[in-house]
C-alpha cells in the first residue's frame, strides 16, 4: 500500500504540472477531459483510473480472465513475475549478444521482440499488435526464413565442396545430431515425465541439431508454432556457443596424429561447375524429396544467382539488404513468441538439454564419418577435425576445425576443406528438414 | 492408442539418417561426374601465362637498368632489416 501511495504522490505532482503548462498553453483543459471520460470525476478518481492502466498495476494486481495475445486466458504468474523473469532473460539475451557478441543479428532483435512481448496490456503479441502481425505476416507462413535461406546460397560458394565431393557425407554423417537428439527428446519425455512432449513437438526440437536457424525456425512454425520461440532461442545460442562446444569433443575423439593430417590442396573448380550446381540440387530435390523443395528452391535460386555472374545487383540484394531487412522482421517476431506465458515453462528447460546434446552428438558423428572414410580409402587421408564442420552453423564451425587444426599442426590451414562439409551440411539438414515434414504429412 | 515414442523416433532416425546418407551419395557422385564432364569438354581457358620468350624484346639497357633497380632495393631492404 506504501508503494501504492508513494505512485498516486508522485503521478499527481506530474500531472500537476502538466496541467499547469497546459492551463497556460490552452485555456479550456476541461473540455479534452470531458471529451474523455464522458463524466466529470475528481482529480483523485482520474488518476486512480490512469493508474488502473498502468504497467505496475498489471503486474502487481494480477486478475483473473486476463487475456494473452492469442485469447488464451494468462495465469497469475505470467502476469506478474513471469514477465518479471522474462524481462531478465530478455537482459541476458542482451549482454549475451552485444558484450559476447552470440550472434547479435539475430539474438539482439528475438530478445528486443521479447521485451516487447512481455509489456502488459500493450498486447503487441496480439493479431493487432506490431508482433502479432510480423508473426502472421512472416513466420506462422514459413515465409521468412525462405528469404533467409535465399540469401545465404547468395553468400554461399560451393567451390571447395566441388572440389572435393566426398566431404558431403561428413555433412551427411553430421544430421546424426538431428535424428539421435529426436530420439533423445522422446526418451526424456516418455521416461522423465518432466515434460511431455508429442512426435511432432520431439522432431520440431531435433532440428536444433541441424546447427541451422533458419530451417529450425521453419520447421517449428510448421510443426510445434507453441515451442517456436524457446527452439530459436536454443538454435541460435548454441550456434554463437560452437566454439565452446565442439572442440573438446573433437579432441576428445581423436588422437594427435589424426589431427595432424594434412590434407591435399583443393583443386581449381571450373565455373560451369559451379553454375551447373544448384540446378542439379534442385533437380534431385524435385525427384526425391519435394518437401525440401521451398528451402532448397531458395537456396539454389540465390546460389544461382550468385554464380551466373549476370545479375550481380539481384545476388547483391538477397546477400545484402534484403536478408538485413528480413533479420530485423524475423528477430521480432520469434521474439513474441519469448511472452512469459509461452517462454516460462518446463518443455523450455528441456529444449536446452536436447539442443545440447544434439550439437555434441552431430560434431561426434562427423568426426567419426571422416575415421571411418579413412578406414576405408587410404588416399588422400581427410583430417577428421573437418568433420565437426559438417554441422552447418556456417562459417563457424569451419572456423573452428580450422583452429584445432592449427593447433595440433601450426601452418596447416583446413578452413577450404571444412568449407566443403560445411555446406554440405546445410543441404544435408534441409534434406533431414524436408525427411521430417514428409512424415507428418 | 498410446504409441511408443522411443520406438517411433527410432525408426524415424532410421528412415531420416538413410535418406540423408543417400541423397548425399547421389550427389557426391553426380559431382563427380559432372567434373569429368565438364573438364573434359567445356575446359575452362587456363589463365595465360604468357611464356617469356613471346614478351616484346627488351631493349639492352632496359633490362640493365632494372637489373640495377633490383638491386637497389635488394641493397635498401637489407640495409633496413639490419637496422631494425
Amino acid at each position: 500500500m506504501m508503494l501504492k501511495h508513494f505512485l498516486f504522490s508522485v503521478l499527481f505532482a506530474f500531472t500537476a504540472l502538466t496541467s499547469m503548462v497546459q492551463a497556460s498553453s490552452a485555456p479550456e483543459p476541461a473540455v479534452a477531459v470531458e471529451e474523455k471520460v464522458y463524466e466529470s470525476k475528481t482529480v483523485v478518481e482520474l488518476l486512480e483510473s490512469f493508474f488502473q492502466t498502468t504497467g505496475i498495476n498489471a503486474m502487481i494486481n494480477t486478475k483473473d480472465g486476463v487475456k494473452g495475445g492469442h485469447g488464451e486466458e494468462l495465469t497469475h504468474f505470467a502476469q506478474g513475475w513471469g514477465r518479471v523473469i522474462m524481462f531478465a532473460i530478455v537482459f541476458l539475451l542482451f549482454y549475451l549478444a552485444i558484450a559476447k557478441g552470440f550472434e547479435p543479428l539475430l539474438l539482439l532483435p528475438i530478445a528486443f521482440g521479447g521485451l516487447l512481448a512481455n509489456i502488459p496490456i500493450a498486447n503487441m503479441t496480439g493479431p493487432d499488435g506490431m508482433l502479432g502481425i510480423i508473426y502472421s505476416m512472416g513466420i506462422a507462413n514459413q515465409f521468412f526464413p525462405l528469404l533467409i535461406f535465399m540469401g545465404v546460397g547468395a553468400m554461399t560458394d560451393f567451390g571447395p565442396l566441388l572440389s572435393n565431393p566426398k566431404t558431403a557425407l561428413l555433412g551427411g554423417a553430421a544430421q546424426f545430431g538431428i535424428f539421435g537428439s529426436l530420439v533423445g527428446a522422446a526418451a526424456l519425455s516418455q521416461y522423465t515425465g518432466m515434460v511431455d512432449f508429442t512426435l511432432k513437438q520431439c522432431s520440431a526440437i531435433s532440428i536444433i541439431g541441424g546447427a541451422d536457424g533458419p530451417t529450425s525456425i521453419f520447421i517449428a512454425s510448421a510443426l510445434a508454432p507453441e515451442l517456436l520461440g524457446a527452439i530459436a532461442v536454443a538454435a541460435y545460442s548454441y550456434m554463437a556457443l560452437v566454439p565452446v562446444i565442439q572442440p573438446p569433443i573433437m579432441k576428445a575423439l581423436t588422437t594427435v596424429e589424426e589431427r595432424r593430417i594434412v590434407m591435399k590442396s583443393t583443386r581449381k573448380v571450373n565455373s560451369l561447375e559451379k553454375l551447373i550446381f544448384p540446378l542439379i540440387v534442385v533437380v534431385m530435390i524435385a525427384l526425391i524429396l519435394p518437401d525440401a523443395a521451398p528451402l532448397m528452391g531458395a537456396f539454389a535460386l540465390g546460389n544461382f544467382a550468385k554464380e551466373s555472374g549476370v545479375v550481380d545487383r539481384l545476388s547483391n540484394e538477397m546477400q545484402n539488404s534484403l536478408i538485413n531487412i528480413v533479420t530485423i522482421f524475423l528477430g521480432l517476431g520469434v521474439g513474441s513468441k519469448l511472452a512469459a506465458e509461452q517462454f516460462l515453462i518446463a518443455e523450455t528447460i528441456g529444449i536446452m538439454i536436447i539442443g545440447l546434446l544434439a550439437f555434441a552428438a552431430g560434431t561426434a558423428a562427423g568426426v567419426i564419418m571422416a575415421q571411418l572414410m579413412n578406414k576405408f580409402s587410404k588416399a588422400d587421408p581427410i583430417n577428421p577435425l573437418i568433420g565437426a564442420a559438417g554441422v552447418s552453423a556456417v562459417p563457424m564451425a569451419a572456423r573452428v576445425a580450422s583452429k584445432v587444426g592449427s593447433e595440433a599442426r601450426p601452418g596447416n590451414i583446413l578452413l577450404m576443406h571444412a568449407m566443403g562439409p560445411n555446406v554440405a551440411g546445410v543441404i544435408g539438414s534441409a534434406v533431414a528438414a524436408g525427411v521430417l515434414l514428409s512424415i507428418f504429412k | 492408442m498410446e504409441i511408443n515414442l522411443v520406438g517411433e523416433s527410432l525408426k524415424f532416425m532410421v528412415l531420416g539418417m538413410a535418406i540423408v546418407l543417400v541423397f548425399l551419395l547421389i550427389m557426391v557422385e553426380i559431382m563427380k561426374l559432372q567434373a569429368k564432364i565438364i573438364n573434359k569438354y567445356f575446359p575452362e581457358k587456363a589463365p595465360k601465362i604468357v611464356p617469356a620468350s613471346n614478351n616484346p624484346p627488351l631493349t639492352q639497357t632496359n633490362t640493365e637498368e632494372e637489373a640495377h633497380h633490383v638491386a637497389a632495393i635488394v641493397a635498401a631492404v637489407a640495409e633496413f632489416r639490419k637496422q631494425s
